[in-house]
C-alpha cells in the first residue's frame, strides 16, 4: 500500500541529492574561502587576481542557493517550470566549478579534489532532474 | 633544471667544489671534496616538480661525480596543481625579524651587498684565501715601483734639504724634486749617488711581486752641463759615463735624472728610460744640488701634460690647439700637439726688466687658468717707422708667434673631440674718438686683452671648471705723424682676465610638512 497511491512523480534521490548537496555546498564555499585567504599569505596573491577569484566564488554561492531552491520546489511540487530553471543554473554552476578547477589564480591538491566531487555531484543531479522533468511532462 | 647551477661563478673555468659546473671534467671531480650543492629543485610547493641531485662518490677510487634527475613529489594536500599566473612563485616573501633571527639577517643584509648563504661562504672563503693573496700582480696607484733589490728610488729632500734615498717612486705617480747632495772633489768616484750607475743600476720588475719579467733601466739622453750653466745634448747616449776626475775637476757628476716609465692599461711596466743631466764639479763646491723627476705614459699614448681631469686645475697652463690645414670637414677635426708644443700655447707678452718691447721680442709666459696677468711694454716710435710694418711688430708682440685658434674646454680636452674645444673670438675695437673718423690713417695696435669666462662644471660639492669663452680684443690706437727728430714712447699692454660665470645658486624651499596618517599594520586584526 502506497503512500498516495502510487501517483507520486517526486524523485526521492533527487531530493536526497539536493539535501546532500546543500550541506556538502555549504563545506566547499569554507573550505575555498579558506584556502584563498591561506594563498593570499603564503603566495604572492596581486589584487587584480584576488578580486575576480573571490568575486566568482560568492557569485557562485547565490547562484547555488538559487539553484537549490528552485530545484527542491519544482521536485516537490513536481512542476517542471522551476526544475527546468535549476538546470538551466546548473550550467553556470558546471562553469564556475570548472574555473575554480581549472582557471583559479593558485589551483592546490585540495582545490582539485573539492571540485572534482562537486562536479560529480552536479553531474549525477542533472541526470536524475531531466528523469524527474520527463516524468512530470508526460 | 639539470642546466642551472648556482656555484658555476667562473666563465670557461672549472669552479672548486661544484659539481654542477658544466665547465668540469672527471678529472676535475676526482679532486673535489664536497658537493657545495647537493640538489637544484624549482620551488618546493608545486606538486610535482623535477629535481637535479649532485653527489660525491668517494669510494671509488678516483672519486666520481653522481648525478641523477629525479621527480620529486609534494605530498602535501595544499601543493600547488597548476597556476594561471606567470610571476606566482618568482617573488618570495622575505622573512619577518624576530629577536631570534635578526643578528643573522643584520649580518646578511646590512652591508652594501647581500650574502647569499654567509655560514657556508666563510666556509669555502678560508680555503681559498692564501691563493687570492698573490693574485694581484699588477700595479696600483701609489704603489712603490719594485725592483730586483729594493725599489726605484727617487732622491728628495726628507727634514732638512740634504738627499735621502729612501723615497720610493710611486707607480703613476708624477713627481720631481730638488735635494742637495754632499760630494767630496777628491772621492769623486766613491760617493755612488753622483754615477750614473747608481741610477740605472737595477731592473724594475715588470709585475709586482713577480721576478720573473724585469725591466732593464734605458739611458735616453745624456745633456752635458757645463760650470757656467750652458746645457748641451750628447749625441750617441748608450755609452755609460762614470765620474773621474779631469784637471781638477770631477766630471760626469749626475746634477739630475728623470725617468719615463711606460706601462700598460693592466698595471704593468713595459718600459722605462731614464735621461740624465751630467756636470762637472771644482775643488771648491761641496754640495751640488740634485733633481729628479719621474714621469708615466701609457703605452701607444702621447703624453700630453693634463692640466685638470676633467675640470682645469688653478695654476696649471691653459691648453690651446689648431685646426690644421688640409682638414675642411667639420667632423674630423684634429689638433696640432699641444703643450709639448711650446709654440702652440697660449701665452701672453712677458715683461722684461728694461721695458723695452723690441729688445724682449721672444719672452713669452704661458697663461695659467685663473691666475689674472697682465704685461707690457714701451715702444719708441720716431719719425721714421713706417705704419705697416710697425703694426706687424705689434702684433706679433702681442699675440706671439703662432696664436692658436682653439682653446680646451675642459683640462682633459682630447685632440678628438671637436665639441670640446672652444674657439677664440677676435675683437678689434679703435681707442680714436668718432670725430676723427676720417683723419687717422694708421691705426696700430696697442693692447691685448684676452678674457676667458669660465663656469662652473658638475656636481656642487666637486665643481670642476670648464672655460666657455674665449675673447680677444685688440684695441687699436691712431699714429700721429711725427715732426721729425721727435720721438714718442707709447705704452703696449697686454692682460689676461678670468671671469668666472657660473650661474648662481638657487634658493631651493623645503616641502610643506604633510599629515602622515596610515593605519597600524594589524588594524583587521582578526580578519587579516
Amino acid at each position: 500500500e502506497t503512500l498516495n497511491n502510487g501517483h507520486q512523480l517526486s524523485s526521492l534521490p533527487l531530493q536526497m541529492l539536493f539535501y546532500v548537496n546543500g550541506i556538502y555546498y555549504l563545506f566547499y564555499f569554507l573550505a575555498t574561502l579558506a584556502m584563498i585567504v591561506y594563498k593570499s599569505q603564503v603566495f604572492s596573491y596581486p589584487d587584480d587576481f584576488l578580486a575576480p577569484d573571490l568575486t566568482l566564488l560568492f557569485i557562485m554561492a547565490i547562484l547555488e542557493v538559487l539553484r537549490l531552491y528552485l530545484g527542491s520546489k519544482g521536485n516537490l511540487t513536481e512542476e517542471e517550470g522551476p526544475l527546468g530553471l535549476s538546470l538551466a543554473i546548473s550550467v553556470g554552476s558546471v562553469i564556475l566549478s570548472v574555473y575554480f578547477l581549472v582557471w583559479q589564480t593558485y589551483v592546490l591538491k585540495a582545490d582539485v579534489i573539492i571540485n572534482a566531487v562537486l562536479l560529480l555531484t552536479y553531474g549525477l543531479e542533472s541526470v536524475l532532474k531531466v528523469i524527474a522533468i520527463a516524468a512530470f511532462v508526460s | 633544471v639539470a642546466k642551472l647551477c648556482v656555484c658555476d661563478l667562473l666563465v670557461a673555468q672549472c669552479d672548486v667544489n661544484c659539481c654542477c659546473d658544466p665547465d668540469c671534467n672527471a678529472a676535475d671531480f676526482s679532486l673535489f671534496t664536497t658537493c657545495s650543492v647537493p640538489i637544484v629543485t624549482g620551488d618546493s610547493h608545486l606538486c610535482s616538480q623535477k629535481a637535479a641531485i649532485y653527489s660525491l662518490d668517494v669510494e671509488a677510487n678516483p672519486p666520481e661525480r653522481i648525478f641523477k634527475l629525479i621527480d620529486q613529489v609534494n605530498p602535501s594536500l595544499f601543493c600547488i596543481h597548476a597556476t594561471n599566473y606567470e610571476q606566482a612563485l618568482s617573488f618570495r616573501s622575505p622573512e619577518m625579524p624576530t629577536s631570534e633571527n635578526f643578528d643573522q639577517l643584520l649580518k646578511r643584509f646590512s652591508s652594501a651587498a647581500f650574502s647569499a648563504e654567509p655560514d657556508s661562504w666563510n666556509r669555502n672563503t678560508d680555503a681559498q684565501n692564501p691563493p687570492d693573496a698573490n693574485e694581484t700582480y699588477r700595479y696600483e696607484y701609489g704603489v712603490p715601483i719594485q725592483t730586483v733589490d729594493a725599489f726605484l728610488r727617487l732622491p728628495s729632500p726628507v727634514v732638512s734639504s740634504w738627499c735621502s734615498d729612501a723615497n720610493p717612486a710611486g707607480f703613476l705617480v708624477n713627481q720631481a724634486t730638488k735635494c742637495t747632495r754632499s760630494v767630496n772633489v777628491e772621492k769623486c768616484g766613491d760617493v755612488q749617488a753622483v754615477s750614473m750607475l747608481f741610477y740605472i743600476n737595477s731592473s724594475i720588475l715588470a709585475k709586482w711581486h713577480e721576478f720573473v719579467f724585469q725591466v732593464n733601466i734605458t739611458v735616453q739622453s745624456i745633456t752635458f752641463q757645463s760650470l757656467n750653466g750652458t746645457q748641451t745634448l750628447l749625441n750617441g747616449s748608450d755609452v755609460l759615463r762614470l765620474p773621474v776626475i779631469l784637471d781638477e775637476l770631477c766630471v760626469n757628476v749626475v746634477f739630475g735624472v728623470s725617468y719615463h716609465v711606460t706601462y700598460t692599461g693592466a698595471g704593468e711596466i713595459i718600459e722605462a728610460a731614464a735621461s740624465f743631466v751630467l756636470g762637472a764639479i771644482n775643488k771648491e763646491a761641496f754640495s751640488i744640488q740634485q733633481s729628479f723627476q719621474i714621469s708615466f705614459t701609457q703605452v701607444n699614448t702621447k703624453p700630453v701634460p693634463l692640466s685638470g681631469n676633467p675640470g682645469y686645475v688653478v695654476g696649471l697652463p691653459v691648453r690651446a690647439g689648431f685646426r690644421p690645414q688640409g682638414y675642411p670637414f667639420p667632423g674630423e677635426i684634429l689638433f696640432a700637439a699641444l703643450n709639448s708644443n711650446k709654440y702652440s700655447q697660449l701665452t701672453i707678452l712677458q715683461s722684461a726688466s728694461n721695458q723695452d718691447c723690441l729688445a724682449a721680442q721672444g719672452a713669452r709666459a704661458p697663461i695659467l687658468f685663473g691666475y689674472n696677468m697682465m704685461s707690457g711694454c714701451k715702444l719708441r716710435i720716431t719719425a721714421a717707422t713706417k705704419c705697416q710694418p710697425l703694426t706687424q711688430t705689434l702684433l706679433d708682440l702681442l699675440k706671439g708667434q703662432s696664436f692658436p685658434e682653439y682653446v680646451a674646454s675642459f683640462g682633459n680636452s682630447q685632440a678628438q673631440d671637436v665639441l670640446d674645444w672652444v674657439p677664440i673670438t677676435h675683437l678689434h675695437t679703435s681707442e680714436q674718438r668718432i670725430s676723427n673718423a676720417f683723419q687717422s690713417s694708421c691705426q696700430i695696435p696697442v693692447s691685448l686683452e684676452i678674457e676667458v669666462k669660465w663656469t662652473k662644471y658638475g656636481s656642487l660639492v666637486n665643481p670642476q671648471a670648464r672655460i666657455v669663452n674665449v675673447t680677444a680684443s685688440i684695441t687699436t690706437t691712431p699714429l700721429k705723424q711725427l715732426p721729425p727728430g721727435r720721438e714718442r714712447i707709447i705704452p703696449v699692454t697686454s692682460s689676461v682676465v678670468f671671469t668666472d660665470i657660473s650661474s648662481p645658486a638657487e634658493p631651493g624651499y623645503k616641502a610643506w610638512p604633510t599629515i602622515n596618517v596610515k593605519l597600524p599594520f594589524d588594524f583587521f586584526f582578526p580578519f587579516v
